[in-house]
């Protein structure tokens, strides 16, 4: 578990490990991935009910955090959802309520209660489909009257096929905007993508003039402060989830080498493999050491959180990489089966790596973060 | 002191504040950082000399010793007062006796006043904190490094109960201006080799000592080789037991772990900044803009903030108290396989320029000095390799090498 954590915390994070693993263990999740099993809603309104969805929501619309930190909070479910590839992409939702508590009017706000318990879900469609994380990317607005006109496509969009909103950044007259749209918005339409992980879906948002109101914005266009907070906190959250794996997979692999026998030893007596595996374990200590940093400063909104979320992204990002090519190697010829559970692992997180920002585009917004 | 308040401690930094500010000089923020490999690498005796005297200024005003015991010449106070000092002393010119002075007071002394009998505390714990005695420690050998219960330099009773040292010892940090050695020596070769080892403090000056520099592969000379020929050594200084010199070594290798870190990347102090280093060297060759050394900074910049990131996650798992107490190889085996790669990154940027400069232009050296010195954490203080073995013994549980070495007497042994 990511260390410093409060005994409320611990038994949030624990009672969420317990639900996770009576409820939806990875073998639930391999028959949802094969769509032999579809997810109900059943499991969002429980998760709701747990408080997975309400940790950023403010108290009169059903919402609140254990310790009163609520990054830090969803950094401890985003690890265990992370450990057990739980479906159903949570950090673009709990983004969005994040988004309309901060800077969402009257009407936007009424969404809260529904978010906070599961009964809706939102996606957060930030990226383009060639990979640019800028809130402009992909999407060209246009002002009507006193409304907007939005068109173009977002990529990546996690799990849009359960989201009944969306959270779409754009830009108007080059300043950053948000906007709340409903999923049956005309002109809205959401186009499954095939992909590398299974237990995520992705889907590109297309737009084709989608006509909204003004009160369809989300804070203030050109309010940079807000679209900058959503991101640290999704690299985050999305960090924490890539923790929760990258450990999970390394302990598999630990067992693995502790049991597996050739010419009559374990295998994990063999130098060449302990010393992989001790490769193996700083990669994920590290990991783990820049996800805690960067959680903290993103919860405390310390002068460092922006560079410490990238560092952390651009970091795990690659560690990812790494720990998932190292545990394949020391599984051997059972890691490379469709059976065993490594490649729901190595597949998420090669995923996981980009959504958000991928390493090298975390790594030029440090420089410019930076003024460099 | 457990009974200390924050009255006590605000009194104590306003007692710092003023004799610093009567007896030091405040410190030059724009001097330059002394490069290992660089021009003023090497002490020469005058600045040792003045070094000392400094050294010896601080000492009389009672700030040296801070947490040590006072019965040797110690103050006898709180890590807390120990901070108080570091902060507010970080604005002055104090003592630099390079890294031997370091080895002395955070390796050498803490394994003294742990194994020392008292009258060789009461001697020596003093003068190694005013500077009078600078100590090394005399531990690797040319046919045993990695494995260090290998040594075979040896000590043999004389019929008047003194020892005499016969071998040599290698890679001795600063051991050309120090005036002390803390040696170990096998005592007993038909033993097994963790049980015939003994510590011995031995006068650098004795007859028969003889010590050579040894030319770096950047060029300078801070780590020397030593020669032993029919040294003899008082048993008065003999440290620990007859024997016992593994357990003296063990604690000795936790003081290095901890203090001994001579890490000589460049870093940031204050607020963070973007690898000041290779920004500015970026600039020197009109490179900022470029994607690929953009990239290149943003990966210093990444590893800088993972080993600080690192370390204080491995300190906030140490003082929890139930950590694995090993998890400190992380940090050694993160600056043992980052280093190089950060080292390597400076000379990609400079690419043409890291590798020939005009002979006038010191800064455009550096680059090629950082990527000489870049494996030095790999190597020092425990490979990467020995690293990697503790940590998947010690942390991951996994099964030991297989040893040939255990149980056998140490002359049966094929050694180097």
């Amino acid at each position: 578990m990511l260390p410093g954590v409060t005994a409320d915390q611990k038994l949030f994070a624990e009672t969420a490990e317990r639900f996770i693993r009576s409820t939806c263990p990875v073998s639930t999740v391999r028959r949802v991935a094969q769509r032999e099993e579809e997810l109900d809603g059943g499991y969002f309104t429980e998760i709701g009910e747990l408080g997975w969805l309400a940790l950023f929501v403010p108290e009169e619309h059903g919402g609140g955090s254990p310790s009163g930190q609520p990054v830090l909070d969803a950094g401890l479910i985003a690890e265990q959802r992370g450990r057990y590839l739980q479906p159903g992409g949570i950090v673009g939702s709990n983004v969005a309520a994040l988004a309309i508590t901060l800077g969402g009017t009257g009407e936007q706000r009424a969404l809260l209660d529904d978010l906070a318990g599961g009964k809706a879900l939102a996606a957060w469609a930030l990226g383009d489909p060639a990979g640019g994380w800028e809130a402009s990317a992909g999407v060209a607005v246009r002002r009507d009257g006193t409304g907007f006109v939005l068109s173009g496509t977002k990529g990546l969009v996690q799990d849009a096929h359960l989201a009944g909103w969306f959270l779409v950044s754009a830009a108007v007259d080059g300043r950053p905007a948000l906007f709340l749209l409903p999923a049956d918005a005309p002109g809205l339409s959401i186009e499954p993508l095939a992909g590398l992980d299974l237990t995520h879906r992705y889907a590109e948002l297309v737009l084709r003039d989608v006509a909204v109101p003004a009160s369809a914005v989300v804070g203030q266009i050109g309010g940079d402060d807000l679209g900058e907070r959503l991101l640290q906190v999704a690299a985050v959250l999305t960090v924490a989830e890539m923790v929760g794996a990258i450990g999970e997979l390394f302990a598999m692999t630990l067992e693995h080498a502790r049991n597996r026998a050739a010419f009559g030893r374990v295998i994990g007596s063999f130098q060449a493999v302990k010393h992989q595996l001790a490769d193996l374990s700083l990669a994920v200590e590290c990991s783990r050491a820049i996800a805690t940093g960067a959680l903290t400063a993103v919860q405390e909104q310390t002068p460092d959180a922006a560079e410490l979320a990238s560092a952390a992204k651009a970091f795990v990002g690659d560690a990812a990489i790494d720990v998932s090519q190292g545990c394949l190697q020391l599984h051997g010829g059972i890691g490379y089966t469709w059976e065993h559970d490594l490649h729901l692992y190595l597949r998420r997180l090669a995923t996981d790596r980009v959504v958000f920002g991928d390493p090298a585009w975390h790594r030029e917004r440090i420089c410019r973060l930076h003024g460099l | 002191m457990s009974g200390q308040t924050a009255d006590d401690l605000e009194a104590y930094r306003r007692e710092v504040r003023a004799w610093l500010a009567a007896n030091l000089d405040p410190r030059d923020d724009d001097a330059p950082a002394r490069l290992r490999g660089g021009d003023a690498a090497n002490l020469s005796p005058e600045r040792v000399a003045q070094q000392r005297d400094l050294q010896r200024r601080v000492h009389e005003g009672g700030y040296t010793g801070i947490t040590w015991p006072a019965e040797f010449g110690g103050q006898g106070l709180t890590p807390a007062h120990e901070e108080i000092f570091a902060q507010e002393s970080r604005g002055y010119v104090v003592a630099d006796l390079g890294i031997a002075g370091l080895t002395t007071t955070r390796v050498c002394g803490p394994t003294i006043l742990a194994h020392g009998t008292d009258e060789f505390r009461r001697t020596h714990i003093p003068r190694m904190l005013s500077g009078e005695e600078i100590w090394v420690q005399l531990f690797s050998e040319p046919g045993a490094g990695s494995d260090l219960a290998g040594v075979s330099t040896r000590a043999t009773r004389t019929d008047a109960g003194d020892w005499v040292l016969n071998g040599s010892k290698v890679w001795t940090s600063g051991a050309y201006y120090a005036d002390y050695g803390l040696c170990l020596a096998r005592t007993d070769p038909t033993v097994p080799k963790h049980r015939g080892l003994t510590w011995f403090g031995v006068p650098l000056t004795s007859d028969g000592v003889t010590i050579r520099p040894i030319r770096e592969i950047n060029g300078s000379s801070e780590f020397c080789e030593e020669f032993f020929d029919d040294v003899v050594v008082s048993d008065a200084n003999r440290i620990g037991a007859v024997g016992d010199g593994w357990t003296v070594a063990r604690t000795m290798m936790v003081f290095e772990r901890l203090g001994g870190d001579p890490d000589e990347s460049p870093r940031h102090s204050g607020a963070r900044e973007l690898a000041p280093d290779l920004v500015a060297l970026a600039r020197r060759v009109g490179r900022q803009d470029d994607p690929v050394t953009r990239q290149l900074i943003a990966r210093a910049h990444v590893i800088d903030l993972v080993k600080e990131q690192l370390d204080a996650y491995v300190a906030a798992q140490a003082e929890s108290g139930t950590a694995n107490p090993n998890l400190g190889s992380y940090s050694k085996l993160a600056a043992g396989t980052l280093n190089p790669v950060r080292a390597s990154i400076g000379l990609e940027i400079a690419a043409a320029a890291g590798v020939a400069w005009h002979p006038e232009d010191t800064e455009a050296s550096t680059t090629a000095l950082n990527y000489l010195n870049g494996r030095i954490l790999a190597i020092a203080g425990g490979t990467n390799e020995m690293q990697r073995n503790g940590i998947s013994e010690r942390i991951l549980g996994l099964p030991r090498e297989p040893a040939h070495d255990l149980d056998r007497p140490f002359n049966e042994l094929r050694h180097n």
